[in-house]
Order: structure tokens, then sequence, then C-alpha cells
């Protein structure tokens, strides 16, 4: 689906944002890309989505290089959510999506009201202008201007900012639904629950490289210490020990009355972020 | 692509309305309308000056039946110290000597020689007429003339920098680099809203101001030079609100354009004050083209090349302008 090769561009004749990137995201896969403010994520996405131009290297989406495919036709395939909820505050959900339904084929749109209603948004608020939206409504409302269109690759950039907890878990099923269609999902951000919960593979990225790129899970086991830290009673007394796991094969190895817990040593995808790169996602 | 610009003009329309835009322009062309006819013309219809005759011996025989005879000069006097426009003439000691209180200097000239063709108007030689308006048509036009040109050089520009500035505070310019829509639709519906609404505001000016026979007469030429000045301001207004960060920062680059867009203009085409360099001044060709089109005047095919050129210019460095925008960091 995208294939980036050797990517470069600046914004200045000092100023290189991206230092040849390389990377293959396939169909109906959540690639995710992380990395913190300023590393080259914005970047890279609006040379994907073809705001920016003037890249070097070679950049091809559904087959064909970007530079040749930026018509009508190659935004028709692609959906947008920004970090910010861009929408017209004096115009209703239901007006504002649409109006941007409204440069779609017909044939592709999704009906607008079902849309929200699987984004759970206050029906009593449909009619109501944005301006009296909070703001995780408003994420919503921005989440299903990306997806009216139906689009074949979904590019979203912090999908679960400004969302609660439930509203975050929401957001991840509905991008699982997308993948579930066949919608490749190229996911920006910094939030490595998100990225770790959703994704088929992470790129970290730090000023302008690629430092590390697999599944989450590889990442987090190729730097396990193999170690588990538990927790039990003996004797009437709470005691902790750290064992290797291969210890664990012919049962526990020490006496006890009761198991409390048992934790595994494995790093978190932020853990593995700082280790590649030296510095931290936030 | 008719039906994205359709979508386009249909939102710029209701982001207009919105911005109670309508209303203003309702208000405005209310406000004028009952300016001009309740305050300008009536003011402009002042009598012609009052002439008082002080003649004892009788010697002034063809004299207009618009000059007043009084009895003495101390008659004279009252009369002028209750009329200080009035114009006296002593014809007591042979040669009409004219007897006035002092205001300006080609005025009172003005006033004088006025009085003394009163006292022979058989032999003042008739001036040819230029043209066919009535001094009410010529004060009618002039004045519709010059509150149009404030309308669209000030008001108008004010208003599609304001919707510009609510598009790009909302971030939703963005997202329009996104969409499968050619760009410069973005730009082109706003040109239209505003040429529209522009136009449709001369139309009802110049027929309630000037009179529907006089009116239409002048509308197509007036819609030509509206058109001209309407697209140039709407496209200096979408630069500046492209190109500055936030409204205050347009507030005073509004003054400073409104003030360089039409005082000099009006000041040399309405008072008698006199600026050498006007003819370089891009807005006195403008508000001239205007005129001339009031006043079914030729206007000079070099005028309409350099008006067309300078509306190519400021398109394209809006387009510019956009297309940076677009790309912006969030």
């Amino acid at each position: 689906m995208i294939k980036v090769k050797n990517l470069t561009f600046s914004y200045g004749k000092d100023k290189q944002a991206l230092h040849g990137l390389d990377f293959t995201v396939e169909d109906g896969e959540i690639f995710g890309f992380l990395g913190p403010n300023g590393s080259g994520k914005s970047t890279t996405q609006k040379i994907l989505t073809g705001i920016l131009k003037g890249h070097g290297g070679k950049v091809s989406l559904f087959g064909q290089d970007i530079s040749a495919v930026h018509g009508q036709k190659f935004f028709q395939k692609i959906g947008v959510l920004f970090e910010f909820p861009y929408l017209y505050a004096n115009l209703s959900a239901v007006d504002n999506l649409n109006y941007f339904a409204s440069f779609y084929p017909r044939e592709q749109r999704r009906d607008v009201e079902e849309l929200l209603d699987a984004l759970e948004f206050k029906p009593d608020f449909l009619k109501k202008p944005v301006s009296s939206y909070s703001k995780g409504m408003r994420q919503r409302v921005s989440m299903a201007r990306a997806l009216v269109s139906n689009p074949r690759l979904l590019f979203l950039d912090e999908p679960t900012s400004g969302l609660d907890p439930s509203g975050a878990v929401l957001f991840r099923k509905i991008i699982e639904q997308e993948r579930k269609k066949g919608t490749t999902v190229f996911v920006t951000t910094h939030n490595m629950v998100d990225a770790d919960l959703l994704c088929d593979r992470v790129a970290f990225i730090s000023n302008g490289n690629i430092a590390a790129l697999d599944t989450p899970k590889n990442l987090k086991e190729k730097n396990s210490s193999h170690r588990v830290v538990m927790d039990y009673l003996y004797q009437g007394q709470r005691e902790t020990k750290t064992i290797e796991t291969p210890e664990l094969e012919e049962g526990i190895p020490f006496a006890h009355d009761e198991i409390i817990s048992i934790h595994s040593q494995e790093p978190t995808l932020e853990d593995m972020f700082i280790q590649y790169t030296g510095r931290g996602l936030s | 692509m008719r039906k994205d610009f359709c979508a386009l003009f249909k939102k710029d329309c209701r982001m207009l309305s919105s911005g109670k835009f309508f209303l203003m322009a309702a208000a405005f062309l209310a406000l004028y309308t009952a300016y001009v006819n309740f305050g300008y013309i009536r003011f402009m219809r002042m009598e012609p000056y009052n002439v008082y005759l002080y003649d004892p011996a009788g010697t002034q025989t063809g004299k207009s039946p618009l000059v007043q005879t009084v009895s003495s000069m101390e008659d004279m006097n009252a009369v002028l110290l209750s009329d200080a426009n009035g114009v006296g003439l002593d014809a007591s000691a042979g040669e009409v000597q004219a007897v006035l209180y002092k205001g300006a200097k080609h005025v009172d000239r003005h006033r004088a020689d006025y009085a003394l063709s009163l006292l022979r108007p058989s032999v003042s030689p008739a001036p040819e007429i230029l043209g066919t308006n009535t001094p009410e048509q010529k004060v009618r036009k002039e004045i519709t003339c010059e509150l149009l040109f404030f309308e669209l050089a000030a008001v108008g520009f004010l208003g599609i920098a304001a919707i510009l500035f609510r598009e790009k505070g909302m971030g939703v310019i963005r997202v329009h680099a996104i969409l499968p829509v050619q760009k410069d639709l973005f730009l082109l519906s706003k040109l239209a809203v505003f040429l529209l609404s522009d136009l449709a505001f001369a139309v009802l000016l110049t027929l309630l101001n000037t009179g529907l026979t006089d009116g239409a007469a002048v509308l197509p030429a007036v819609l030509l030079q509206t058109a001209i000045l309407s697209l140039m301001m709407a496209l200096v207004g979408l630069l500046c609100a492209l190109l500055l960060k936030d409204f205050r920062q347009f507030t005073l680059a509004y003054l400073v354009i409104a003030i360089f867009a039409a005082t000099p203009v009006f000041l040399s085409a309405n008072t008698s004050v006199k600026l050498a360099w006007i003819g370089y001044h891009p807005f006195y060709h403008i508000y001239m083209g205007l005129k001339n089109a009031y006043f079914g005047t030729n206007i000079s095919p070099g005028y309409y090349v350099g008006a067309v050129s300078v509306i190519v210019l400021l398109f394209l460095a809006v387009r510019l302008a956009f297309h940076r925008e677009i790309g912006k960091e969030g």
C-alpha cells in the first residue's frame, strides 16, 4: 500500500526534517509511527497525504509514485484524521459531515447519522453547532469525517487525543473494524498504549530517522530480561522474589504458601523507544 | 467540478450569513439610501444666493426678477446681517458695487459675478450645457458613486477577511488540502460569493438612489466597474487574511489599506485639495472608472488591461499564500 525509500525532506537550507526513511506498509495493516514532537512524524504524514511537496527519495501509494497520483482520485481513496478537530464551528455535526462528504462520489459515502451513532455521538447534539461540543465530541465528529468516504487508506494523527478512557477504547474498536474491512491504517502517535494495542508494526522515529521497525511484541521481546517478579506468602510473611523465566519450567523453585502476584519484567514500548532513540516520547 | 463549486459556494454563503454579513450589507444599503434621499439631496438643493439691490435712481431697468430691491443702505445692511450668504448691490453712486460678508476668496468672487450677472440677464452669454444630467441627477450619481466605492473598498474587504480568518482559526482550510476538490475552487467560491453580493449591492444602491430609469441606463457600466473593484478588494482581503496571524494584526492593516485606498481619492475628487501625484495612485483610476461609468464617459482600454493584470497578479499571490497555509503545522 505504502512504499517509502530513502525519503528526505528539508524545510530550508539548514532545516532537514527527514534523513532518508525506508519503510513499507502492507494492505490491511495498522502501521504505527511513533515519535516525540518535532521528530518528523507529521512531515512524513503530510508527504504521504500529498500536502507537502518537494521531497527526496521515492514514495509510492496504491502502487503509484506519489508525485504522479495527486489528482482527485487519490484524495478519494484516503481519509485523514488530524491531530486537532478541524470543523466548522457554526455548523452542526451533520452539516459538517454532509458538507465534507459532498466532495466524494455518492456511492462511496457512508450514512452520516449511522456513522455518528457508531461513534456514540450524543443524538441531542446532532443539529447543534460544533461550537457547543466538548473536545471528545469534536474528536468523534472528526473521526466520522475521516471515515465518511470509506477510505482505503486511513491516516490517523493522535486518534485518541482528547478522549476519555471509554472513548479511547471505542476509537480503538472502530479502527480495528476498519482494518477488518481491509482498510490500511497509518497511525501517527506518541501514545504508546494506542500503538501497543492497535498496531501490527511500529516504527520509532527520532530526529528524522527510523531507529527501529518491528511488531510491538518483537520489539519488547527482543529486549526482555526474561524475568518475573513474584509476590507470595510463606509462614505468614509476605515476600518478593525475582526469578529467571526458564527456572519456572519445572515449577515454582521456592517454598511458599500462597502466590499473590506474578509480574513479567517485559519492557514497555516506551522503554524500547528510549532504548533505541535515547529520548522519551513526550 | 460544478458540484464541488456549489458545495463550497453554499458553505461560504452560510458562513457569511452566520457572520451577519448580509444583514450588515442590508443595513448599510438602508443607511446610505436614507442619507442620500433624506439628507444629502435636500442639503444640495440649496437656494441660489439672494441678491439685494439699492438703486435709489432706478438705473437698473433690465434686472432679473430674482433681484430684490431695498429702500436704503441701512435696510441693505440689516438684510445682509440676517442672510450672510446674500449679496448686496449698491447702485447709488453710478457704478454698481457688490457688498457682501467675507468668505472664501474664490467663492466671494463667484457670488459677486453671479449677482452682477442678474442685473443684465439678457446680455449674459448662455453657456454651452454639457451632458444631459439635471443638477439633482448629477448630485445623486456623484454621491452614489462615492458610497459604492467606499462600500466596496472598505466594508466588503473587511467581510471577506473576516470569513477567512474564521476558517483559519477553525483550521478547516487544512482539511480542504486532503479533500478531492480542486484547491483553487476554495478561493474562487469565496470570490464568487463576494462578487455576487457586491453586484447585488451595486444594483440596489444605484436604482434606489439614482432612480430606475437613470440607474438602469448606467447599470451595465457600473456593474463592470463594481466587478473590477470588488475582485481587487476581495483578493487583497484574502491575501491579508492568509498572510497575517490574527484579526488584531489585520485591523491595523485594514486601517492602512482603507485609508490608502479611499482618502486621497475622496480628497482629490470631491474637495478643492489638489494632489499633484494623484495620477500615480492606483485607486484614483479605479474611482474615476466608477465615476465615468455613472456619467457615461468612455474609459480607455489601457485601464482595463491594467485592471485585469492586477487581478491576475493578486490571484496568483493569493494562490501561493493559500497553498502555503494548507501545508502549515497544526
